[in-house]
């Protein structure tokens, strides 16, 4: 089918891609799984420890610590598509004036580094100088200071309110592109038939924007069980293991304790958790796709 | 043109202006109180106040001389951008290849790399972390290029082939009549098409490298290519007392120039976006 001239362009063309996959994913990917069954320092001899990580792992109490605190932080992209959904349909409206500076606006949180963000609520948060516990403090709404890091239920919902403060705009303007692609006459002809707003969000809106909710439902929620800079800043995912969701762990047994083998161990374990929680979505999508090819 | 709209209700007005100011507050209120914690004096901080009671340079003063900020300013724009530039080179023959050739296993390959989105690649650290010691790589600008590419690639190889894929299949052989050969049809014809595109994913991939922090943390250490982000951790995390005002000015410093570039690139990105979806 290829000519010759052809083929050799394609061979070429692959290359550059085909040597990142093998090298920067599938080599490091393998040499992972062998690493996990090792006491793996930083530096120095790795040890053989046959399944002993795996099994370690799942019955050290900071296993479910873990578990807990990734379910509840995975509910952020929830609150993330609430947020986006409304702002999207906002900023679709034609009577509001100014749109591109407001969405200039609105995606600030998410073009800062999440590190920053994570400083900026470390400080806004602070028990002791905090504006945050400042003024409601002064409304009345709490008597004194409230220690929120030290607190694991506070910890966990506060990392999850601020990952979804963070990474909303992602879904925004996925969501807002996708409404904006929907002719205006579908509405006219909507109102025509005497549709009012809200039938007319679920008659036309709705069917034309569900394929993108579900595109960036998917992508936040595998990108926001790994984006972790924020709340590692926030807690280093104490108090104890409160919030330490399953990456996060990773990370302190590798940045922290040099346990490379254990690390390792704890990503596969995501990778699991991940797989489980789009599996549904990834079905519902593909369905999707069959439907419209047909 | 408007006169269709006329019949939108005064309540959904209302509505969508609350949901807009709400918006814009929860975003507004916290970034304008770290811009006037940044102008207090050292002091001041600790009173939860609006108006600094003077006007005080001092933290924007300490931050570049005494904790030297640009140096790792600087580290953040060479990781930045090596990585956006080696993220194109890796990414767009790829791409073209995957939207306008037809090979076996082509949509497995293609679903090999860009499922590799929804792949937790942090944990690639671990070993990255490892093998970096071994060949030399650890504590290099290199070392970060090269590790930034495992999440850059999949998404420039996405979004560019989808740009790829929605333009006319008849290009190539247009320019082939011309005398092209397959590889001049691609340089001469498909990359100028692309370049819009091509700056959006330049863009992101910067702004990837310039943000990212588990990756450059891990991957650095105290004399090394250490970027701001770990600088601002270093900061949040160093000790009993941290500087709040020299925070406060390291945030607004780092987290600016990607917000201006997005602004820059705003034109391009809703296009990218609208053909990625």
């Amino acid at each position: 089918m290829l000519d010759r001239q052809e083929r050799r362009l394609v061979i070429l063309f692959l290359l550059p891609t085909s040597l990142f996959m093998l090298f920067l994913l599938w080599l490091p990917f393998i040499q992972g799984v062998w690493m996990s069954f090792h006491l793996w320092p930083f530096m120095g001899e790795p040890k053989w420890r046959g399944l002993d990580n795996y099994t370690r792992f799942l019955n050290a109490d900071y296993f479910w610590d873990s578990i807990h605190a990734t379910i509840i932080y995975c509910l952020s992209t929830l609150i993330q598509l609430v947020i986006a959904l409304s702002a999207a349909l906002v900023m679709n409206q034609p009577f509001i004036p100014f749109k591109s500076l407001w969405r200039g606006i609105m995606i600030v949180s998410y073009t800062m580094p999440p590190v920053v963000v994570g400083g900026i609520w470390l400080f806004l948060l602070d028990p002791g100088l905090g504006m945050v516990p400042h003024y409601l403090m002064q409304f009345g709404i709490i008597d004194e200071p409230i220690w929120w890091f030290s607190n694991g239920d506070w910890a966990r919902w506060l990392i999850t309110f601020v990952a979804a403060w963070t990474f909303w705009p992602f879904m925004f303007l996925i969501i807002l592109s996708s409404l904006q692609s929907i002719p205006r006459e579908y509405y006219e002809v909507a109102e025509i038939y005497g549709a009012n707003t809200f039938q007319r969000f679920v008659v036309v809106t709705l069917p034309r924007i569900k394929t993108a909710i579900l595109i960036v439902v998917i992508l936040r929620l595998a990108f926001n069980l790994a984006k972790i800079e924020q709340p590692f800043t926030l807690t280093g995912g104490g108090p104890g293991y409160d919030t330490s969701v399953l990456s996060i762990l990773m990370y302190r047994f590798a940045f922290m304790s040099g346990d490379f083998g254990m690390a390792f161990t704890v990503g596969l374990f995501l990778v699991a958790f991940t797989a489980i929680l789009l599996l549904p979505f990834g079905l519902v999508y593909q369905r999707n796709l069959r439907r419209h090819s047909l | 043109m408007t006169g269709h709209y006329t019949r939108i209700g005064l309540t959904e007005r209302i509505v969508s202006f609350a949901v807009l100011f709400l918006i814009l507050a929860l975003i507004l209120i916290p970034y304008a109180y770290i811009i006037v914690t940044a102008f207090k004096e050292p002091g001041e901080v600790f009173e939860t106040s609006w108006m600094p009671e003077q006007l005080s340079f001092q933290a924007w003063a300490d931050v570049f001389t005494i904790f030297e900020f640009h140096k790792y300013l600087l580290n953040s724009l060479i990781a930045g951008l090596g990585s956006a530039i080696l993220a194109v080179i890796i990414s767009l023959p790829g791409a073209y290849i995957f939207a306008r050739k037809n090979f076996k296993f082509r949509e497995t390959f293609f679903y090999l790399i860009v499922g590799t989105l929804v792949f937790p690649f942090i944990l690639l650290i671990v070993p990255i972390t490892i093998t970096w010691i071994k060949i030399g790589l650890f504590n290099t600008f290199t070392g970060l290029w090269l590790a930034f590419q495992i999440f850059a690639v999949p998404y420039c190889v996405w979004i560019l082939r989808g740009f790829f894929a929605q333009l006319s299949p008849h290009l190539e052989e247009a320019a082939m009549v011309y005398g092209c050969t397959q590889f001049q049809a691609f340089y001469k014809v498909m990359v100028p098409l692309a370049k819009p595109v091509v700056i959006s994913v330049l863009f992101l991939s910067f702004l990837y490298g310039w943000s990212d922090f588990l990756f450059s943390n891990m991957l650095t250490t105290g004399g090394g290519p250490q970027t701001a982000s770990i600088a601002i951790y270093i900061a949040t995390a160093g000790g009993e007392r941290i500087e709040w005002e020299m925070l406060a000015v390291m945030t607004l410093v780092a987290g600016v120039p990607p917000t201006v570039v997005y602004m820059m690139a705003q034109k391009y990105l809703s296009q990218t976006f609208a053909t990625a979806t």
